[in-house]
C-alpha cells in the first residue's frame, strides 16, 4: 500500500537548552551545550542535560497526573497551541491520534515515592501509580490538554520510543484510520536510568564527546519533542520515510558492523522513494560510547557516498533516551527550515577510524533531506528521513 | 472509527494450567504448567528471560507456527500495560533498600522492550519490532498497530499481549490479576489459512459471552486479546469488548468463514 509523507504543521521542544524552538536554534548556533551538573547528589560524577525551563501546572482535573513528565508533556502541548487549533477545526476530535514515545514513564515519580516507602513504610498520600508511572497516564494527560480522541498509544521501545510513533502515524494515515496526530515523546531524568548506564560503565564523567578519539560515554538528558502531522495542510517539513529494523544480535550492544542501523536507513529511503544522494545531513544518533558510535560510522560510511555533515546533537542536550527520537527528528527540521547544521561539539579530535564529515563549526547550506537516526537496547534500529515540502 | 479488515491465520495463548490454546479450549487445566517455559528463546536469552519474557516468547512462536509465517521477518508487536514494572521495583530495591550496585544485565532487561527483543535475536530476526502500552486500552492499541503494518507493508504481523502481575506494593488499591499471555497473526485480507477476519471497533455492544476465564485474568489488562483468541479458537463470530470494561470501550467485530 502506498504511504504518503507525513505533512508536519507544527513541532514542539523541550530540553537542557530551553523551552522553545528559538532557544534551541539559540544555543545551537552559539555552540552551547545544555550540559552541566546533575540536580540531584549521584554517588559518581557525570554531566547531565537538565530541563530548566519552568513547566506549567495541570489544569486542576488532571491534578492527580501531575508529575514532571506530565507537566513537561504541557509545555510541548502549549507550544503547539496555534496549529492544535487549526488542526481541531479542520478534524474531528476522533480522527486526531496521540501516539508518543517514553523510556521512563513516570520512573522519576516512583522512585521518589518508593525511596520514601522504604523509609516510612508508606507512599506519599497524593503517589498513584495508575496516574503518575504508567504509560498511559500521560497519554491521558496530552489527549486531554490537546482535545484529541483518536487511537492513543506509548511506545517504548528504549532510546528508539519517540521515533516509531512517526511510522505509526504514517500507518494509520494510509490505512485511513486518522487524518491528524500529535507525535513524538518525553523522558524526565531519574537516579534509576543513571545509576543503569553507570552499571554498564557507559557514562562519561564530563559532557560527552560523540566521535571524538578519545570519547568515554554518554552524558544522559530529559526533554521532549511533539510534532503536529497532518493529511493536508501547510507544512513546515515532511516525513518522507521511517525505517524500522533490529539488529537481532544482542540486548545491549550494537551490531559491530552497524548491520541493523544501514538497514534501517535503507528502508527509510525505500519508503520514501529516494537514493542516498538525496540526504544532505545526518542527525547521528552519536551517544559517544566507543561501540555505538563505530557502528553508526560504519553504517553511515556505507550508505553515503558524498562527504555530508554528520552531527550528532546529544553532545547539546545529553542522550534524551526515550525522547531523543522526536527531539532529534526536531533539529532536523530545524537544519532544513534554517539552513544550517549546528557545530558538532567535543569532535575537535576525531576518532581516526571514523571517516565522516563532523563538523565542528556551523555549517550554511541547503538542506533537503535529512537523516535521523535512532537505536536502542534489544538491537531496535529507526531512521526517519525528513524532507522539506 | 472503525479499522480496515484484516485476516486472523494463527493464535497463542498462555495462562497457568493452560499452555497452548488446544490445551486452554481443552479446559482440562495442567498442573504442571504454572509457569511459561520461553521454549522459544535460545538458551542465552531464555537465561535472561523473566516470566513475562518468556510467556511472550511463547504465544509468539505458537501464532507463527499455526499461521506458517517466518519467524526471522515477521514483524512483531509487543504489548504490555506495566511491561517490566517488576524488574524496575527489584532494580530500586538494589539501589535504594540494599544499597547495592544495580546489576547492569537487570538495568538492560527493564525496558518495555525487554521481550521484543530477545525474541528478535532469538528468531535471528532483522525486520521491525515494537513495544507498545497503553494502559487497559493496550490490546486496542497493539492491533491498530498491527492492522496498520499488515496492510501498510502487506505481510503478515504478529500481536502479543501480556501482563504479569503487579507489584502488590505499588498497586495497592487495584483489583490484582494473574498472568496472561495471547497472539495473534494478522495478515490482509485474502490470506490462505485464515481462521476468522476481524476488525477493530471505536465502541459497540458485546455480542460474544467471554469464555471460562476466572476473575484473576479477566482482570488482567490484557484480557481483550485472549478474549478474540478465545472466540476465534471456537469459531464464535461476533463482536467482543478489548478492555476489561473500564477503557475506552473498543471492540472487535470477528467473523469466521469465508470474507
Amino acid at each position: 500500500m502506498r504511504t504518503d509523507p507525513l505533512r508536519v504543521t507544527g513541532y514542539a521542544m523541550l530540553s537542557a537548552l530551553g523551552g522553545s524552538r528559538d532557544e534551541h536554534l539559540r544555543s545551537l548556533i552559539e555552540g552551547r551545550t545544555g550540559l552541566g551538573k546533575p540536580p540531584f547528589e549521584l554517588p559518581f560524577a557525570t554531566a547531565v542535560g537538565a530541563v530548566t525551563t519552568p513547566l506549567p501546572e495541570l489544569p486542576a482535573p488532571l491534578a492527580p497526573w501531575s508529575t514532571r513528565l506530565a507537566r513537561m508533556s504541557a509545555q510541548l502541548i502549549a507550544q503547539l497551541d496555534e496549529p492544535l487549533r487549526r488542526a481541531r477545526q479542520k478534524w474531528r476530535p476522533e480522527r486526531i491520534a496521540v501516539l508518543l514515545g517514553t523510556s521512563t514513564a513516570g520512573a522519576d515519580s516512583t522512585e521518589r515515592a518508593y525511596r520514601a516507602f522504604i523509609a516510612d513504610g508508606r507512599f506519599p498520600d497524593r503517589y498513584d501509580f495508575l496516574r503518575q508511572h504508567t504509560f498511559g497516564a500521560v497519554l491521558h494527560v496530552v489527549a486531554e490538554l490537546a482535545g484529541a480522541r483518536g487511537p492513543a498509544w506509548m511506545v517504548s521501545t528504549a532510546c528508539t520510543s519517540s521515533a516509531k510513533p512517526f511510522a505509526s502515524a504514517t500507518r494509520l494515515m494510509a490505512t485511513g484510520m486518522i487524518d491528524a496526530a500529535i507525535v513524538g515523546g518525553v523522558d524526565t531524568l531519574c537516579q534509576m536510568t543513571l545509576h543503569g548506564f553507570e552499571s554498564l560503565q557507559a557514562l562519561d564523567r564530563a559532557p560527552c564527546r560523540p566521535f571524538h578519539k578519545d570519547r568515554l560515554g554518554i552524558s544522559i538528558g530529559e526533554g521532549g519533542a511533539f510534532a503536529l502531522v497532518e493529511r493536508t495542510g501547510d507544512a513546515r517539513v515532511l516525513v518522507e520515510g521511517v525505517g524500522e529494523t533490529s539488529d537481532a544480535y544482542h540486548v545491549s550492544a550494537p551490531h559491530p558492523e552497524g548491520a541493523g542501523a544501514l538497514a534501517a536507513m535503507k528502508e527509510a529511503l525505500h519508503f520514501a522513494g529516494r537514493a542516498a544522494d538525496d540526504v544532505d545531513h545526518v542527525n547521528a544518533h552519536g551517544t559517544g560510547t566507543k561501540l555505538n558510535d563505530s557502528a553508526e560510522a560504519k553504517a553511515i560510511g556505507a550508505l553515503f557516498a558524498r562527504p555530508i555533515p554528520v552531527v550528532s546533537t546529544k553532545c547539546y542536550t545529553g542522550h534524551t533516551l526515550g525522547a531523543a527520537g522526536a527531539l532529534e527528528f526536531a533539529f532536523s527540521a530545524c537544519a532544513i527550515e534554517e539552513g544550517w547544521v549546528p557545530p558538532a561539539l567535543g569532535a575537535d579530535e576525531l576518532d581516526p577510524e571514523i571517516r565522516l564529515h563532523v563538523p565542528r563549526d556551523v555549517v550554511r547550506g541547503t538542506y533537503r533531506r535529512v537523516m535521523s537516526n535512532s537505536f536502542a537496547f534489544g538491537g531496535n534500529n529507526v531512521a526517519i528521513l525528513v524532507g522539506a515540502p | 472509527m472503525t479499522s480496515p479488515r484484516v485476516a486472523v491465520t494463527g493464535l497463542g495463548f498462555w495462562a497457568t494450567g493452560f499452555p497452548t490454546v488446544a490445551a486452554w479450549i481443552a479446559g482440562a487445566p495442567d498442573a504442571t504448567a504454572d509457569k511459561p517455559q520461553g521454549k522459544a528463546l535460545d538458551r542465552v536469552n531464555r537465561r535472561r528471560a523473566g516470566p513475562l519474557d518468556r510467556a511472550l516468547a511463547d504465544v509468539v512462536a505458537e501464532a507463527i507456527a499455526q499461521a506458517g509465517v517466518d519467524p526471522a521477518s515477521v514483524p512483531v508487536v509487543v504489548g504490555s500495560s506495566i511491561g517490566e514494572a517488576v524488574t524496575m521495583i527489584g532494580l530500586l530495591d538494589e539501589m535504594w533498600r540494599n544499597h547495592n550496585p544495580m546489576s547492569p544485565a537487570d538495568f538492560t532487561m527493564s525496558v518495555h522492550n525487554a521481550a521484543s527483543g530477545l525474541i528478535s535475536i532469538s528468531n535471528k530476526n532483522r525486520g521491525m519490532t515494537t513495544s507498545i502500552a497503553a494502559d487497559e486500552n493496550t490490546p486496542a492499541a497493539a492491533l491498530l498497530e498491527g492492522i496498520g503494518l499488515a496492510l501498510t507493508r502487506e505481510v503478515p504481523v504478529v500481536v502479543a499481549c501480556a501482563d504479569e502481575p503487579a507489584p502488590p506494593t505499588l498497586v495497592q488499591h487495584a483489583p490484582p490479576w494473574a498472568m496472561l499471555a495471547s497472539a495473534i497473526v494478522l495478515a490482509p485480507q485474502g490470506a490462505a489459512r485464515a481462521l476468522a477476519h476481524l476488525e477493530v471497533e471505536e465502541r459497540g455492544a458485546p455480542t460474544i459471552a467471554p469464555g471460562p476465564f476466572a476473575p484473576l485474568l479477566l482482570q488482567n489488562p490484557q484480557i481483550g486479546l485472549a478474549l478474540v483468541v478465545d472466540a476465534i479458537a471456537r469459531g464464535a463470530p461476533g463482536v467482543l469488548p478489548l478492555d476489561r470494561g473500564t477503557g475506552r470501550g473498543h471492540v472487535a467485530r470477528i467473523s469466521v468463514g469465508a470474507p
